[in-house]
């Protein structure tokens, strides 16, 4: 692995006419640190890691990954991102869905580790099923699945306890952390107070403003988020 | 990850994703789409046969077609180029899926390979449709111009063809290469005015007069005209080279709008289709409007609210009112010199721009839980947003008829021409109200009358009042001009107050009509039926058990002294032991002998 950090942003602005959603923003992330974005509604989580992802055209600002350009391929390589809301397709099974994402990423298809995120996540009877059919939570839990299955070293993840049942927020946890551990920096944007606690680093948001950096405690980050 | 990876990949998904469609295809469903689409086509074709006619066009008006029937065809190819840079500057014209997005274009394959399929794809389909529309206008033109069937069936597939590349190749390169909105604009503007202007004769030739050349092949061959196929596959190349520059914010969300939008039209549910149209433009309410609110605390809130929507229209929506007015207007001018059928252009155009002006009233529809909090009735709110809406329509009418009575050429009378205004904006508003009151047509709803885009004709009975102050201009009847227009349009204000009616009342006319409905139901008629069988089973039990008494007999025909606990069961009893299933449909069981008879008879 380069010395690059896993994330450098630059002035990264995004505008909707005359509303600004993200002002210029400043970022470095080094590799393998675990950061907590947080913040209330409206605060420009989702619209900064969507354009890391690359799913947003930035107004302003350049986005690095890894050292790589946002569009490149190799930075599309080596970020995976994990959704609030889970996009599958409607005519393929789970397995199939993890095989061709992982094949779309260089690797083998469904393998022993898609098959254990499968049983750790409660999916292993659904395996085989239409996820059309799916609940909310299983949906969910798939779209943890496919973002997990491929190779990366940077991960964003959107409101991710959003819809998961207790044992299924509580695999995630044990998954962000098993990654982090790993040597993949984590980006994780939450609602969630009690996740700044097993983080390296807190980024609190303010209509589009960054408003604090740092190491913070759950009770500072309700204070700071105002809840 | 290597092009040819990447190719082999995707390759595989779209094996494996062919193969679940044809499973679940309903091959029933799919044969009766294809036997309502031929219908519809027929259908068309003959209306537009019977529309152009028959007879061979005079010498002079072949030299006309000879002299601007290429500029005239070269605007529909200026408009495909206008329309294709649009599309493209908003992430046009592919239409992906929202997990093609996520999965395949986050991932690192080429996304020059992964787009391309698509496109070529899309591009295939719309060939053949303009291939197919090419073909039988050039079928149709061959009734009225010279040439043989062939040549006119080859050159109008081949010009179909030129227009379909040309806009959806322009629409690849602006995505391609994200040319802004404003700059798509003024690209396509300028061409389609160098294209208006060439055909009025104000402007030296177009190019895309070069291209519309071809069209008229039969008739006249200029070689310039072979350009338009070479220019429109170089279009398509140079599109598909820049595909990969496609913006994934604009794919991903038009992804979800074309999706919704499709669904939306075959339910004809024309509302939804017009907000769904407005978000894939990105046609957003300013956030500050043109005119600043009222500080004053408002008398007729519904109406304040109103104006408050119309002051918040953006540029794009006043343009395409303004436009629309003068497509009015100019359509009048037509009418007014003899062109009838332009009162169709005309209404549509008016009830384009009266759409715009009900969207006070379309987002209180958009949001029933809303209205159904408010301590009035949904009529009555309804109602109160009439006002702004006919008001918006009128003005539009009145710029229309500006149009037609402007001092250019020969233009209408001005008081003809304003009175026509006004009537045209009323009736468009009123077609317009009725359009998205009515919402998309419920398919087991028997009062649904009309579709949402047919209810908008009404538009076109707006231009009544021109037709009689022609028909008086002519000597056909007494009246001047002015006061027959005004007769007519007097009637046609009681249109207007009928659509008020309808408005108002709906909902009770609506629950009256579906009570009634449901009345007079097969099912409904039998369960009445069932009800007054079991009453007058009822009665003869009573009297029978009447009977007995006064004879001093219990049920088995012994003497009643045997005991009086063998008295006939009470009414309540009774009533409780033929509990004949109320099912709809066909009745038998015990409810249907004739017990009281049989006892009788015995």
């Amino acid at each position: 692995m380069s010395d690059a950090p896993a994330l450098h942003v630059e002035g990264l602005t995004k505008a909707y006419d005359d509303l600004i959603a993200l002002h210029p923003l400043d970022l470095e992330v080094p590799a393998g640190q675990s950061v907590a974005l947080i913040g209330h509604n409206g605060s420009g989580k989702s619209t900064f890691l969507r354009m890391v992802a690359g799913l947003l055209d930035p107004s302003a600002g350049d986005v690095e990954i890894a050292g790589f350009d946002l569009t490149e391929v190799e930075a599309r390589a080596t970020t995976s991102y994990l959704p609030d809301d889970p996009v599958l397709y409607d005519d393929l099974s789970l397995r199939e869905h993890a095989d061709y994402v992982s094949r779309l990423h260089g690797g083998d298809g469904w393998d022993d580790y898609a098959e254990s995120l499968c049983e750790r996540l409660g999916l292993a009877e659904r395996i085989d099923d239409l996820p059309a059919r799916f609940s909310r939570g299983l949906r969910q839990k798939s779209a943890i699945v496919l973002a997990l299955v491929r190779p990366f070293s940077l991960l964003l993840v959107d409101e991710p306890f959003v819809g998961l049942d207790l044992p299924g927020k509580e695999v995630l946890l044990e998954l962000l952390d098993e990654v982090h551990g790993d040597g993949a920096a984590t980006l994780v944007a939450t609602h969630d107070p009690a996740y700044v606690d097993r983080v390296d680093r807190s980024l609190a948001l303010r209509d589009g403003e960054v408003i604090f950096d740092g190491t913070a405690s759950v009770e500072q980050v309700l204070h700071l988020v105002g809840g | 990850m290597t092009v040819e990876q990447s190719a082999a990949v995707l390759a595989d998904l779209r094996r494996a994703r062919r193969k679940q469609r044809v499973a679940a295809i309903h091959w029933v469903d799919a044969l009766y789409q294809v036997y309502v689409t031929g219908i519809v086509s027929v259908v068309i074709i003959v209306l537009v046969s019977g529309w152009v006619g028959d007879g061979d066009v005079s010498a002079g008006a072949l030299a006309d077609v000879r002299d601007h029937g290429p500029a005239v065809m070269g605007l529909l190819v200026a408009l495909a180029i206008f329309s294709g840079l649009r599309a493209g500057s908003r992430g046009g014209p592919l239409a992906l899926e929202k997990p093609d997005v996520r999965h395949v274009l986050l991932s690192p394959v080429d996304r020059g390979v992964a787009l391309r399929g698509p496109a070529w794809r899309q591009l295939r389909f719309l060939t053949a449709v303009g291939a197919a529309v090419g073909a039988v206008a050039g079928q149709l033109a061959l009734r009225r111009l010279p040439g043989n069937p062939l040549e006119w069936l080859l050159v109008g597939a081949a010009f179909g063809v030129t227009v379909v590349g040309l806009g959806f190749g322009c629409a690849l390169l602006a995505s391609g290469l994200k040319l802004p909105g404003w700059a798509a604009s003024l690209v396509g503007g300028l061409l389609l005015a160098w294209a208006a202007g060439d055909i009025v004769g104000s402007l030296p030739a177009s190019p895309t007069s070069f291209v519309g050349a071809l069209a008229i092949w039969p008739v006249h061959v200029d070689p310039l005209g072979a350009a338009g196929p070479v220019l429109a596959g170089v279009a398509v190349l140079v599109g598909m080279r820049f595909v990969d520059g496609t913006s994934l914010e604009a794919a991903e969300r038009r992804t979800a709008l074309v999706g919704q939008m499709r669904f939306a039209v075959t339910l004809q549910d024309l509302r939804t289709v017009l907000v769904l149209r407005r978000q894939l433009a990105q046609e957003k309410p300013r956030s500050r409007p043109w005119i600043p609110a009222i500080r004053r605390h408002p008398h007729w809130p519904v109406l304040h609210r109103g104006v408050r929507s119309v002051a918040r229209w953006p540029i794009s929506r006043i343009v395409r009112v303004v436009l629309m007015a003068v497509i009015a207007g100019l359509s009048l001018r037509g009418v007014w010199h003899g062109t009838t059928p332009l009162v169709i252009l005309a209404g549509i155009a008016m009830w384009v721009a009266a759409l715009d002006a009900a969207e006070p009233l379309g987002q209180e529809i958009d949001h029933p839980g809303r209205t159904d909090q408010f301590p009035i009735e949904r009529g009555v709110v309804f109602v109160r947003h009439l006002p702004i809406t006919l008001l918006v329509s009128i003005a539009t009418g009145l710029l229309a008829a500006a149009v037609a009575a402007a001092p250019f050429g020969d233009g209408v009378g001005w008081g003809p021409a304003l009175v026509t205004g006004v009537a045209l904006g009323m009736l468009a508003a009123c077609g317009a109200v009725v359009s998205v009151v009515q919402g998309a047509p419920d398919p087991v709803d028997t009062l649904s009358m009309v579709t949402p885009e047919i209810a908008g004709g009404n538009a076109v009975a707006g231009t009544l009042p021109l037709i009689a102050a022609r028909a008086s201009v002519r000597g056909i009847q007494d009246p001047p001009p002015v006061p027959a227009a005004v007769n007519v349009t007097m009637v046609l204000t009681g249109v207007a107050v009928l659509v008020g009616g309808w408005v108002r009342f709906r909902d009770d006319i609506h629950g009256f009509m579906a009570e009634a409905a449901e009345n007079m139901s097969p099912t409904k008629a039998a369960e009445r039926m069932a009800e007054e069988r079991r009453g007058e089973e009822e009665r003869e039990a009573d009297v029978l058990a009447e009977s007995r008494r006064i004879a001093g007999l219990d049920d088995d025909g012994e003497d009643q002294g045997a005991g009086a606990a063998k008295r006939p069961p009470s009414r309540q009893a009774r009533a409780k032991k033929p509990t004949a299933p109320s099912t709809p449909g066909v009745r038998g069981g015990t409810s249907a002998k004739p017990i009281g008879r049989r006892r009788d008879q015995k």
